[in-house]
């Protein structure tokens, strides 16, 4: 595979960050704000700054189509940001929430948004017409914790969410007048709001850190604290999935993942580096990592002379500075996202972490 | 009832929201074994020290992970910890890296792994048997005479953490650190 393209924007963690549909402007939530990049060659260089928001910023996501991008912060507000020709135009939404906004993301649709709280709710955004706002409605029911990360099914209806009470459930968040009437699927056939098509809970019960449907939408797959995947098939509305399987991994845990095809998961996290699962419902397996050591590891690995190992020892007290770490990310990775894909099938997917760096990686 | 001084009210405990009165048994799996008391564990005890004397170590340590008394209650839970411990330092240091990669392999050998981890820990955290009569008070002693009357001072308790350790840096080299992050979130305490 070709090495990855690793733009280091800057010296502070990103919490979430999106490409529009051209893959030109990459918006990154750094503190308060969200800071908009124009690629220009081969690099990224700051071109605008939506600033609105008055705590740090948790997640941000442009819609493919449309190009409005929407944002969520600790402040407890989220805006929804149109281009004029005056500049970004932000728009207020009503989360009714009092506790942060933790993650956000636009349904496929890009009709709806969800976004997701400390408050132990899920609101569920869309514009009303008659009256010109983003307004929302609650997820309520089971949820006993901090919701930490959600994902769309491809029918815009159902929703993944991730949650700090170590449980990952899918809801319907059907609204009328704005949703079309979903197919229905081995996840449910008549789905009003508020829905709960699953609840599912690890043996080993970590906080749950990343969620996301396969590209048919017919599997889920969770990863929380406890070192571990989880991939769920359903089987029919109201009965225990189909299969369940749990991968638990030698490594650190992982904070977020991406399905590359129906039989490939790639994941990421406090291990600095993006990992492949592979498998379908008789089992998974981890295949190892994505990233290709061999080339920028040989290439920090400076000749050694014995010149420069006495200076180092003068300078450092030690030969070898072993400060770096061997992989393109120097931290944690806190977001992974497709960059390009045809058919549910990934050609290149992005990685974003506390270290401050966007990488794109391709097979 | 004018008195009360409403600042030493503890309202977390009042509020129904509030995160100290989350249901932790929320977080139990429904694969959870069902609840067993003290005297089950000590006949399970006696089982697997049949074994550890018939020079059967690795079945030794394989029956006494999978008897662990997940759903029992605190008293079970102490015996089997002293179980395992006597298995552990039953097993000399030569066979531990034969034995231990036995253990963890095959059917639910992973499962295995994250009980021994949960072990480790336990046994680490837990005070040694042998302590409670002649402790050697912290005061008394400074410096490295502190470590030194750990280990030798207490005879028993120093040398059951080295056991520990050993088992705990082999296990690591098998299971890698994802094992110790599971022993932080696991609710299925042993």
């Amino acid at each position: 595979m070709a090495s990855p393209e690793a733009h280091h924007l800057f010296h502070n963690p990103i919490a979430d960050h999106s490409f529009s549909s051209d893959k030109t402007t990459l918006a990154v939530a750094r503190d308060n704000n969200v800071e908009l990049y124009q690629r220009s060659g081969s690099k990224f260089s700051l071109t605008d700054e939506l600033k609105g928001h008055e705590k740090t910023v948790t997640g941000v996501d442009i819609a493919p189509d449309s190009g409005r991008i929407v944002t969520c912060s600790q402040d407890r507000n989220a805006y929804v940001w149109e281009q004029t020709p005056s500049g970004w135009k932000p728009t207020l939404v009503l989360l009714r929430i009092n506790r942060a906004a933790t993650f956000v993301r636009w349904s496929p649709s890009e009709q709806k948004f969800a976004v997701g709280s400390g408050a132990r709710v899920i609101a569920v955004c869309y514009f009303e017409e008659e009256n010109d706002w983003w307004i929302s409605k609650h997820l309520k029911k089971p949820i006993r914790s901090t919701i930490t990360t959600l994902a769309w099914h491809p029918n815009s209806v159902l929703l993944a969410a991730g949650s700090t009470d170590s449980h990952a459930r899918v809801f319907s968040s059907f609204i009328k007048g704005v949703d079309t009437r979903p197919e229905p699927s081995a996840w449910g056939e008549r789905l009003p709001f508020n829905t709960i098509c699953g609840e599912y809970l690890n043996d080993s019960a970590g906080w749950v850190h990343g969620v996301s449907f396969s590209p048919s939408g017919n599997a889920l797959a969770f990863t929380g604290h406890d070192s571990s995947v989880t991939v769920v098939y359903p089987s029919a509305p109201e009965q225990p999935p189909r299969a369940m399987l749990n991968i638990t991994t030698r490594l650190l845990p992982f904070n977020s993942l991406i399905w590359n095809g129906e039989n490939e998961i790639i994941a990421a996290g406090h291990d600095c580096e993006p990992y492949r699962l592979h498998g379908d419902e008789s089992g998974w397996q981890l295949t190892g990592t994505i990233e290709d050591k061999a080339g920028p590891g040989a290439g920090n690995a400076r000749e050694e002379s014995a010149l420069h190992m006495f200076r180092q020892m003068d300078l450092k007290g030690q030969t070898q500075a072993d400060t770096q770490l061997q992989t393109t990310h120097q931290n944690t990775i806190s977001t992974v996202r497709v960059f390009e894909s045809t058919d549910g099938t990934v050609r290149k997917f992005s990685t974003s972490g506390v270290d401050g760096r966007v990488v794109i990686w391709s097979f | 009832m004018s008195q009360l001084n409403y600042r030493t009210i503890n309202i977390d405990v009042l509020d129904p929201d509030s995160s100290i009165n989350f249901p932790l048994d929320s977080l139990l799996p429904s694969t959870l074994p069902s609840a067993t008391n003290a005297s089950e564990a000590a006949s399970a005890a006696t089982q697997i020290r049949q074994l550890l004397r018939g020079g059967d170590p690795e079945g030794a340590l394989r029956a006494v992970l999978d008897s662990a008394p997940l759903g029992g209650d605190d008293r079970a839970k102490e015996v089997h910890l002293a179980t395992v411990i006597e298995v552990l330092q039953g097993i000399r240091q030569g066979e531990m890296s034969r034995v231990l990669e036995g253990v963890c392999a095959g059917e639910g050998g992973s499962e295995r792994a994250d009980c021994l981890m949960k072990y480790l820990y336990k046994g680490m955290a837990s005070p040694a048997p042998s302590s409670g009569s002649k402790s050697v008070s912290p005061q008394s002693t400074g410096g490295f005479s502190q470590i030194q009357g750990r280990n030798l001072g207490e005879g028993g308790g120093g040398q059951q953490m080295s056991v520990l350790l050993n088992w705990h840096e082999k296990l690591v080299e098998v299971t890698g650190t994802g094992s110790i992050v599971r022993v932080m979130t696991d609710r299925r305490t042993v």
